[in-house]
């Protein structure tokens, strides 16, 4: 294990784990906020998986990646309509709505893959490249973790302060709070709440487009059924364990980018133990933090309840 | 004017009406699919049935593909009657064969009753034991079981990855690994009921229909029955009457987490006779649809089970046939899901005509 603290590799694995934070922090500050507002949507696994599919389609037949970003994102938002009609207007339950989706995502997926992708030369498409902030990313140590990553990720950095910022500090992240707390004060005022948990649900489907699509293009070099391998899920592990609060989800998701970063690491340098092991660990962290992480205090009071006048 | 409004009772013309228009819509919309990938529907769609029902082999295929689809179905329905979500079931599918298989490495000097008996024992033990693991994460941490089985799922593929991939499970003889395990003893595969060759039915068959009566009983005929229910429709109350909540809860994730489990073992014992994870993968999200399409009962998980299986059996001849990917059975469980859940919605509702008031 000591090998792996050395200077090289740990800069590698820290700016790994700052890669692979990326995906997961766009779908999760996304899914907070559609959580926020009541909505338990459990479908950002199979949101992500169809983002990175759009997104792979897209790149490899112009070959831009940020045409392939647009149409990603695009894709998950009108997806999002499907859970929106099924949980507000419907009323259906919330879990098996978003079961639902995640099946058919992966079902879908399948056919396609099997259809255009297995057997058949990979197309070549170009994913989103390095890009070094001047100066910064000169700096020693921090300068390649932090500085010398995709475009994206400086955008995902940013993202919790912008949502943070938005649900604590505008009307309209209050009013988005309030749907998720006490969803008849705000119908009384006379203002919709199912139009404010639908655009929750859209934006939430939309950043788990960002990340699927950033999984595909800035992550992975080839398209495989299982590329999300359950990050989408880790995702509201994180929510949980961050007891619904902007910046301690960051620091769960953290926790899950540095196990995989890791995990890759020691199957390059070839550590003892078996790999799997290695691969295991974000899932395993996720029970552990579930189990030691127990506040819930920020949860959303009216999270999963379908809300209607009677 | 029409207006939709709740309907007070049900009625099973405008029942079978929703689901019937819920089940044309997921075809209609599969068909679109296959049109829109260059395929063609009518000549798939009639590969698909040929392989499902076209001959006496091809129908005993189908109920060996329904045998797994029955019994994971059967698990989920004890839970989610109970509004339990047990998600899980891809993972204790995969336990209930690695413990299976365990077994038969130790029980071939036994009878081979006795050796059959402890391998079916060690599948709903295996399968069990995780759904247990889920319900103590709950009682203990308040960990939500969703969560916690879609994590178990990713844990135990994983350690089955590392079993048969350098692990001590891997295929004797081999440099290379083949991600599988070598054959199991053939004296202890379990019988063939019915059918050759592709279509070979297994005892497994025999355990899911008992396996259903089970359920049946437990949920129509027992307080343990009642207790389900009553926890699905209103917890609070059942915590009024005094009822153990957190043994409930175990009792669930243990039954539930056992039928999956035979379900592993069955197939690895019955069907594919080697533990490789791409004969079980899929077989727990299948029966998820099955549960929910069945409606949570027993004898709907029947018909569903069948019916899936028949899909399912029919895609390997469809893909032969017609050349469609076998992909096209997952992506229309999906769909088939995704509109019986709003056609669910709509057996509760009810056009009305209303006469507009004329205001003089």
């Amino acid at each position: 294990m000591l090998e792996l603290l050395q200077g090289p590799l740990l800069i590698s694995i820290l700016a790994g784990m700052v890669r692979i934070a990326t995906p997961l922090l766009f779908s999760a500050m996304g899914e907070l906020v559609t959580q926020r507002a009541g909505i338990w949507n459990i479908s950002v696994e199979g949101t992500m998986l169809l983002g990175a599919v759009v997104a792979y389609v897209v790149a490899s037949t112009t070959g831009s990646p940020w045409l392939a970003l647009l149409a990603a994102v695009l894709a998950c938002a009108l997806i999002s309509l499907i859970m929106s009609f099924v949980t507000i207007v419907l009323k259906a339950e919330q879990f098996v709505a978003g079961l639902a989706l995640n099946l058919l995502a992966s079902g879908l997926t399948l056919f396609w893959f099997q259809t255009y992708v297995i057997g058949r030369e990979p197309p070549k498409f170009a994913g989103f490249d390095q890009v070094d902030v001047p100066l910064l990313s000169d700096i020693p140590f921090l300068g390649p973790i932090l500085f010398s990553q995709r475009l994206l990720t400086y955008f995902a950095f940013l993202l919790p302060v912008a949502v943070w910022f938005f649900l604590y500090r505008t009307k309209y992240g209050l009013e988005i709070r309030c749907v998720g707390e006490n969803p008849k004060a705000l119908d009384v005022k006379g203002l919709s709440v199912g139009w404010r948990q639908c655009l929750a649900i859209m934006f939430g489907s939309l950043m788990s487009g960002f990340g699927g699509a950033f999984l595909m293009l800035g992550y992975s070099d080839r398209f495989v059924p299982d590329l999300i391998a359950g990050r989408g899920w880790l995702v509201v592990v994180a929510i949980i364990a961050g007891n619904w609060m902007p910046f301690r989800v960051v620091g769960a998701i953290f926790i899950f980018a540095l196990l995989e970063a890791v995990a890759i690491h020691a199957q390059v340098v070839g550590v003892s133990i078996p790999h799997h092991f290695f691969l295991i660990l974000p899932y395993v962290a996720s029970l552990v933090l579930l189990a030691g992480l127990r506040s819930r205090t920020h949860q959303p009071e009216a999270l999963g309840v379908p809300y209607s006048r009677e | 004017m029409i207006s939709v409004q709740r309907r007070s009772g049900s009625s099973l013309g405008w029942n079978i009406t929703c689901y019937s228009a819920a089940m044309i819509c997921a075809f209609l919309t599969s068909a679109a699919l296959l049109t829109f990938s260059g395929g063609d529907p009518v000549k798939a769609f009639s590969a698909l049935l040929t392989g499902a029902f076209g001959s006496q082999n091809a129908l005993y295929g189908s109920l060996a593909k329904a045998t797994p689809l029955l019994l994971v179905g059967l698990g989920t329905v004890i839970a989610f009657r109970a509004k339990i979500w047990n998600i899980g079931q891809e993972g204790q599918v995969f336990a209930g064969a690695m413990a299976a298989y365990w077994m038969s490495l130790w029980v071939a000097p036994l009878p081979y009753w006795l050796a059959w008996l402890l391998i079916a024992i060690a599948g709903l033990v295996g399968g069990g034991v995780l759904g247990l693991l889920a319900g103590y994460l709950k009682v203990r941490f308040g960990t939500s079981e969703v969560i916690s089985t879609v994590m178990l799922n990713y844990i135990v593929i994983y350690i089955l990855a590392y079993l048969l991939d350098g692990g001590p499970w891997m295929e004797s003889g081999l440099t290379v690994a083949y991600h599988q395990s070598s054959p199991v003893n053939p004296l202890l595969e379990w019988p063939i009921l019915l059918g050759q060759g592709s279509g070979k039915m297994h005892i497994g068959f025999i355990l899911a229909l008992a396996a259903a009566a089970f359920c049946a009983v437990l949920l129509e005929r027992t307080s343990l029955g009642y207790e389900i229910r009553a926890f699905g429709s209103n917890p609070t109350a059942l915590r009024f009457r005094g009822t153990n909540i957190r043994r409930l809860l175990l009792v669930v994730m243990l039954l539930s987490g056992a039928l999956a489990g035979l379900a592993g073992a069955g197939e690895l014992f019955g069907t594919s006779h080697r533990l490789r994870a791409e004969t079980l993968l899929g077989i727990g999200s299948s029966g998820i649809v099955v549960a929910m399409v069945g409606g949570l009962r027993p004898s709907g998980v029947m018909l569903a089970a069948l019916f899936f299986g028949a899909l399912k059996s029919g895609a390997i001849y469809m893909r032969l046939k017609s050349g469609t990917p076998a992909g096209l059975v997952s992506a229309m469980e999906g769909l088939v899901l995704l509109f019986f859940l709003c056609a669910a919605v709509a057996t509760k509702l009810q056009l009305v005509r209303v006469e507009e008031k004329v205001h003089a």
